[in-house]
């Protein structure tokens, strides 16, 4: 065989003579940028020009379709040739509408791939949602509860009707695997390196959780003698019930967590003392423990909300009487206002001095507070508190927003001349948590850590990296008071960068690059919707209020299975299906392309009526992949170019010719064709392989399975195994999801007689059975008397074990097997 | 497959299709410059193949040089295809003499060709005969033993290929060593400690069904099958089910069969275990498990083991790969094989050695059985033929988009529309003269029964001839299929049996 030599980028490349330019630097491992080629098959009539690379004294030349000449000279990678290529994405991005990641995914702080599990929900593969879900959350049974769902206030379903119930989905999975027993997680293999973590709240388990995940060696110090934190001690049972804390906390602790309770950060261990002791890293994730003092005359008579939320929720029923006053506007104080109102207390009333819309507790929460009579008193603070003969009577005022301060803030201020009065039993300060500082007298770490303004400490938001190397502080502790996946994130950041410091590894991170339909409601063409009619969300079963103010009983009773897969069926799935392949993505990011010239109407429809492929001419960029890879003349592929280079029309059908063998889908580089079955979106690298053969025929395709979380996601083959090659039929392709069909057997059935129904057992009975009657026909009639039929849907291993079954257990050479079908 | 056909056509490679129908392949065939469609009467495969056999000889083109060297008996084939007068085969098979001629210089002056073939060759009462008519082509060209050349059986389901390999045959044990052979006896009964092992062959599959109506047959244990859909003739086989004592069905769905079964194993599909299959051209490939069984469902070996131990054998295995590591010592074709060698694309066998390369061409320089034998083959008749009062004939198989009795294909999402029930295709001549229009309900009607499905008047089919598939468990074609078995392997003959064809007077 004849070979040249060349040169690429400076390195010397021996290759076939023949090959082409991308061919050699494929075969040496050099990269060169293209979105049209498919090698094997013929160039597009529309070269996407990527792979221009310079040939010393030739000029420039597509390295897909210019042979290697002896002694070439090529560069791949020059300035004008970079610069050549971010042009011709650009003019390519100046056309792309559509989204990358949903809204919900970019809004959520946790990074959940929600679109991805709601869809898991909508087909009943709920073990599979939970493990998309604990990529990011591991804490889906209290979050799922208390969530504020950022997720949905960004939810497109608004602009049809109403958004997904989405956190009511992740707590319907969360208990769904409870109810069915956990499944038992492992990390991976033990890496030996030890880390501590101060604090067992929500930052602190999900970090545990992650660094177990990693293999590290992990030890949780607790004050308290409970692991939890504010999930147990401040947020309410009838909101999250203990009994959930003891389960969440459980399921991470199974991980092989070490856990300390009972020790206290700077009264039984120091920083230093656990450097001393081989944590090589900490993370400090203790939460926020001190109550803002009410600052007015008489403000000591006011009981402290947080020791007040931790006494009703270890049971202990503080005396108030039966009028209230809370302090506040956040959700300490509507979950203080609430619980008083179970503690018997009939005229509960939350002051706060500005509007409704400024109090920062749930809206959700304010208006169950609300049927539960809890009454808000806005616009008004209190200046003054008396207390004589065991009543307190209040001086207050209605507020006015005084004039904008330095940030420009307007503060309420008294209305002049305002003067009212209340008087009840008792008033209970709920103005919120703010920083403590105090740590940094525990020792000479402690005393190195750099704090906030707000006194929290001063740690990266995406490393949660303090100023000292190798400790580490998040949750509340550093980004003072935040919800549940804020420090649920946090905590799995940590974890993160944690492996990072300990490893000395770098994990690739995601860009925040997207394509979008527009990141504000009144941005998204309305157009996209054409055709969805009206569904309204499901209602949480909730118990009636008049029942629930008398106990701390949970008050939501959560989705039934029908309820979840008909809202999970709402989504709109506005994240790309097409992620894991999109190669102008990929490029888009690499050469910077800005997104921000993207269109921002619907220039085409969506067409939606092939059975196993979405055709979305929107995101169409030309390559002509899919023509190409088609081996049946069914693609109707028609563009037109405007002066500017940029694509001003593009038509894709695919015609009757069509025999659904999915090849154009595997082979478009964008989110233009996708098959319908992929409902997760999902980035390359997200999901594994798993190397299989089709058994739907004797030529034994190869097939790589996509698979997550013990879901198949979609089927592809690889396109240099035999005897495919990468072909598929439709039946190969699509013909996969009978796997998860409602009517797979799913016990064993037995019955006496074939008139009779079948009644499922458990195993032990049905094989004692099958056994029994198997053994008695033998001995009473002869071993001849019985025979196997066993199946080319068997395995190798299978049919042997099944002659061997027939011929050394029954003791007769009657098997057969389907082959004459 | 088809695609690779496609392909090579595409580069040039002349096609030849023997078919009654006009299917993606023939249609090929006919859109080729120079392709030939050999559009034959159902059931007139020998005397066609005999015909150009005759042709290869009486013009010469037979590869002289390989009859002597490889092969036996010339002599006799030759004068026996001498009786198959051209214009005689035309009249039988309804092929053109010209075209018969065309077919046989195509193949034998290629300078390679493949046969490929399907199951319009096996499922007949002469089914094997058919086979060995197709054999006597390859011996008389020599296109054997070289890339590119050969004769392939397409398998209709995905590890036919292993689970024969394994012995799941009454008449042979894993490699095809024969029950009756004492030294392979002897080795098995060794590796499974068992005192002996049955020496006189097993009942083949017909064969059960026919003693258990005898009541000499009382318990079966059905795996991953649903004779009660897919076999021929099926009102005899849910009969045979009836009347056993036991059945115990072991499937990923409630099947037709299972409904005649006592017991019903819930089993994973293959996404759901670890395990190897083998491929027609013998290739031996690892599935590797992706997804966990649902709810209480678990992999055959699994069972399989659970019922030998509750029987008294010790029968242990905690990961298939020590089955094959068991399965290669006694079966000499996988002697080579294990888990770690077939990572990746797999291994061929034979692969009769850890070391080996494995096959992937056989005959190279010799047959198995020494020299290639002609064997002359005279017409096997169909179990019957159209008559008057079943006037068309009925050819059953499959669509590319369902696969068997459809449990898997048709649970799958949006197959329903592509393919959601069945159709009767008949051709544009038969409907118009029995007053039937496309699309309209029509039923169908054999000596054994009748079925209601929906007319497709179409040119795919043969002019005397109506197509239909056995998929639809609501629309159960093998009611109406032949009680015709292959002589020799007992295969249900399955393409051919005599229909008539009604609008079904209930749907108006």
């Amino acid at each position: 065989m004849k070979t040249v030599t060349i040169e690429i980028d400076g390195q010397t490349i021996t290759v076939e003579d023949g090959a082409t330019i991308l061919e050699a630097a494929r075969s040496a491992g050099l990269d060169i940028p293209t979105l049209c080629h498919i090698s094997g098959v013929s160039e597009s009539r529309i070269p996407c020009l990527l792979c221009m690379v310079e040939v010393e004294g030739k000029g420039r030349h597509r390295s897909c379709a210019t042979s290697v000449e002896e002694g070439m000279k090529i560069s791949t990678r020059t300035k004008e040739l970079e610069e050549f290529r971010a042009h011709r994405l650009q003019l390519l991005a100046d056309v792309h509408y559509g989204d990358c990641k949903a809204p919900c995914n970019l809004t959520c702080p946790g990074g959940i791939n929600v679109q991805g599990y709601v869809n898991l929900v909508a087909r009943g593969e709920y073990h599979a949602a939970l493990g998309l879900i604990k990529e990011k959350n591991p804490l889906p049974l209290s979050v799922g509860r208390v969530c504020p769902r950022f997720c949905e206030t960004r939810c497109r379903r608004i602009l049809v009707d109403e958004p997904i119930a989405i956190n009511h989905l992740k707590r319907f999975v969360a208990d769904y695997a409870l109810e069915r027993g956990l499944t038992e997680e492992v990390g991976a293999p033990a890496t030996g390196r030890r880390v501590g973590i101060i604090g067992g709240g929500p930052a602190g388990l999900s970090a545990a959780y992650y660094l177990r995940k990693y293999g590290h060696d992990v030890t949780i110090f607790e004050a308290e003698n409970n692991l939890g934190g504010a999930l147990r001690f401040w947020i309410p049972g009838y909101k999250l019930p203990n009994r959930v804390v003891d389960r969440e906390v459980q399921s991470i602790l199974s991980m092989g967590v070490h856990v300390k309770t009972g020790k206290r950060w700077g009264q039984d261990f120091t920083l230093d003392d656990l450097k001393t002791q081989g944590y090589e890293a900490i993370f400090i994730a203790t939460g926020l423990h001190r109550q803002k003092a009410l600052d007015i005359e008489g403000g000591e008579y006011a009981i402290d909300g947080l020791k007040f939320l931790r006494d009703v929720n270890e049971g202990r029923h503080p005396l108030i009487g039966d009028q209230v006053l809370v302090v506040g506007g956040g959700d300490i104080a509507v979950d203080t206002a609430r619980s008083a109102r179970r503690l018997g207390a009939s005229n509960v009333t939350v002051i706060y001095p500005r509007s409704r819309v400024e109090l920062s507790a749930q809206q959700r929460d304010i208006a169950e507070a609300e049927k539960e009579g809890v009454q808000f008193f806005l616009m008004a603070m209190p200046l003054r508190i008396h207390r004589m003969e065991g009543r307190i009577r209040v001086e207050m005022a209605r507020t006015i927003l005084g004039e904008p301060d330095a940030k420009g803030l307007r503060q309420p201020e008294p209305m002049p001349g305002s003067r009212l009065n209340w008087s009840g039993e008792c008033v209970i300060n709920a103005t919120g948590q703010e920083g403590d500082g105090s740590f940094r007298s525990f020792g000479k770490i402690e005393s190195s850590i750099q704090l906030t303004p707000r006194n929290t400490i001063k740690s990266s938001p995406s490393t949660m990296a303090t100023n000292v190397p190798g400790i580490y502080a998040g949750g509340d502790v550093a980004s003072g008071p935040r919800t549940v996946i804020q420090a649920v994130s946090s905590g799995r950041r940590a974890a993160e960068s944690i492996h990072e410091f300990l490893l000395s590894v770098k994990t690739p991170v995601e860009p925040r690059f997207n394509f979008s339909k527009g990141k504000r409601f009144e941005e998204v063409d309305l157009h996209n919707f054409d055709g969805f009619s009206i569904r309204l969300s499901e209602v949480m079963p909730a118990r009636p209020p008049e029942r629930r103010v008398t106990d701390f009983g949970e008050v939501e009773l959560g989705f039934s299975e029908e309820m979840a897969r008909r809202e999970a069926g709402r989504c709109l799935k506005c994240g790309c299906t097409g992620l894991s392949k999109c190669t102008f993505r990929e490029l888009s990011i690499q050469y910077k392309v800005n997104t921000s010239a993207a269109p921002s109407r619907l220039r085409q429809p969506i067409e939606d009526s092939h059975p196993f492929i979405s055709v979305d001419p929107n995101k169409c960029i030309a390559c002509t992949r899919c023509e190409r890879s088609c081996r049946y003349d069914a693609i109707d592929l028609h563009f037109e170019h405007g002066e500017s280079g940029h694509i001003t029309s593009v038509r894709i059908r695919l015609t009757e010719r069509c025999v659904s063998c999915g090849a154009c889908v595997d082979a478009c580089p964008t989110g233009a064709l996708v098959k319908k079955a992929v409902v997760v979106p999902f980035l390359p690298g997200e999901a594994e392989i798993v190397k299989s053969v089709c058994t739907y025929c004797g030529t034994g395709c190869g097939l790589d399975l996509v698979v997550t979380h013990g879901a198949i996601l979609e089927v592809k083959a690889d396109g240099s195994s035999p005897p495919n090659y990468g072909a598929l039929c439709v039946k190969g392709r699509f013909g996969h999801t009978f796997y998860r069909h409602p009517e797979r057997l799913k016990k064993p059935l037995v019955r006496e007689g074939i008139d009779e129904p079948f009644r499922e057992v458990g195993w032990d009975e049905a094989i004692r059975l099958v056994a029994g009657r198997f053994r008695q026909i033998r001995d009473a009639y002869g071993s001849n008397r019985i025979g196997v039929l066993s199946s080319s849907r068997c395995t190798n291993e299978e049919n042997y074990l099944l002659q061997k079954f027939t011929r050394g257990v029954l003791g007769t050479n009657n098997i057969d097997n389907c082959a004459r079908v | 497959m088809g695609l690779k056909v496609r392909e090579a056509v595409e580069k040039g490679t002349r096609l030849v299709v023997i078919d009654p129908r006009r299917t993606e392949v023939s249609s090929l065939a006919e859109a080729q410059e120079g392709g030939i469609w050999l559009r034959l009467r159902p059931g007139t495969n020998i005397p066609l193949l005999n015909g150009i056999l005759r042709v290869i000889f009486e013009e010469g083109l037979a590869n002289e040089e390989f009859i002597r060297e490889r092969t036996e008996g010339v002599d006799a084939i030759k004068t026996h295809v001498m009786d198959y007068e051209l214009s005689q085969v035309e009249e039988i098979t309804g092929v053109p003499e010209d075209r018969i001629r065309d077919a046989a210089r195509a193949y034998a002056n290629a300078g390679t060709a493949l046969i490929l073939y399907g199951l319009g060759v096996a499922e007949h009462k002469g089914g094997t005969a058919g086979v060995m008519a197709l054999a006597n082509l390859v011996l008389a060209t020599g296109h054997v033993g070289r890339p590119h050349t050969g004769i392939n059986p397409l398998r209709g389901q995905n590890n036919v290929q292993g689970a024969c390999d394994m012995g799941t045959l009454p008449y042979s044990l894993p490699g095809y060593q024969h029950t009756d052979d004492e030294k392979a006896l002897k080795r098995f009964a060794r590796l499974w400690n068992v005192p002996e092992l049955p020496v006189d062959p097993g009942l083949m599959e017909p064969q059960m069904y026919d003693e258990a109506l005898r009541g000499n047959f009382r318990g079966l244990y059905v795996v991953g099958y649903d004779p009660a859909q897919t076999q021929g003739n099926v009102s005899h086989v849910r009969a045979a089910l009836k009347a056993l004592d036991f059945l115990v069905v072991q499937d990923l769905f409630l099947t037709e069969t299972a409904r005649y079964a006592h017991v019903v194993l819930p089993a994973a599909c293959f996404y759901e275990k670890d395990g190897t299959f083998t491929s027609g051209e013998r290739r031996i490939r690892r599935v590797h498990k992706a997804v966990d069984p649902p709810w209480d469902a678990r992999p055959d070996w699994e069972i399989v083991c659970l019922i030998s131990q509750a029987m008294g054998y010790p029968m242990f295995y905690t990961h298939p790969s020590q089955i094959m590591a068991e399965l290669s010592q006694v079966t000499p074709p996988y002697a080579g094989v294990s888990y770690e060698r077939i990572e990746g694309h797999g291994q061929v066998w034979p692969c009769p050695a850890p070391d080996h390369p494995g096959t992937a061409l056989l005959h190279t320089e010799r047959f198995p059985i020494g020299k290639g034998r002609f064997v002359p083959v005279s017409p096997v008749f169909a179990e019957e033929d159209a008559d008057r009062d079943f006037p068309l004939t009925l050819v059953t198989g499959r669509r590319l988009e369902h696969y068997n009795n459809a449990s898997m294909t048709r649970r799958c999402e949006a197959f329903d529309r592509i393919a959601g029930k069945e159709f009767v295709e008949i051709h544009p001549e038969d409907a118009a003269d029995l007053g039937i229009v496309d699309g309209s309900s029509v039923a169908v009607e054999s000596r054994r029964g009748r079925v209601i499905a929906t007319a497709r008047v179409t040119e795919r089919s043969r002019p005397g001839s109506v197509f239909m598939t056995f998929h639809f468990s609501e629309t159960p074609v093998n009611i109406l299929t032949s009680p015709g078995l292959d002589t020799k392997t007992l295969t249900p003959e399955y393409k051919v049996c005599a229909v008539r064809v009604l609008p079904d007077d209930d749907s108006i």
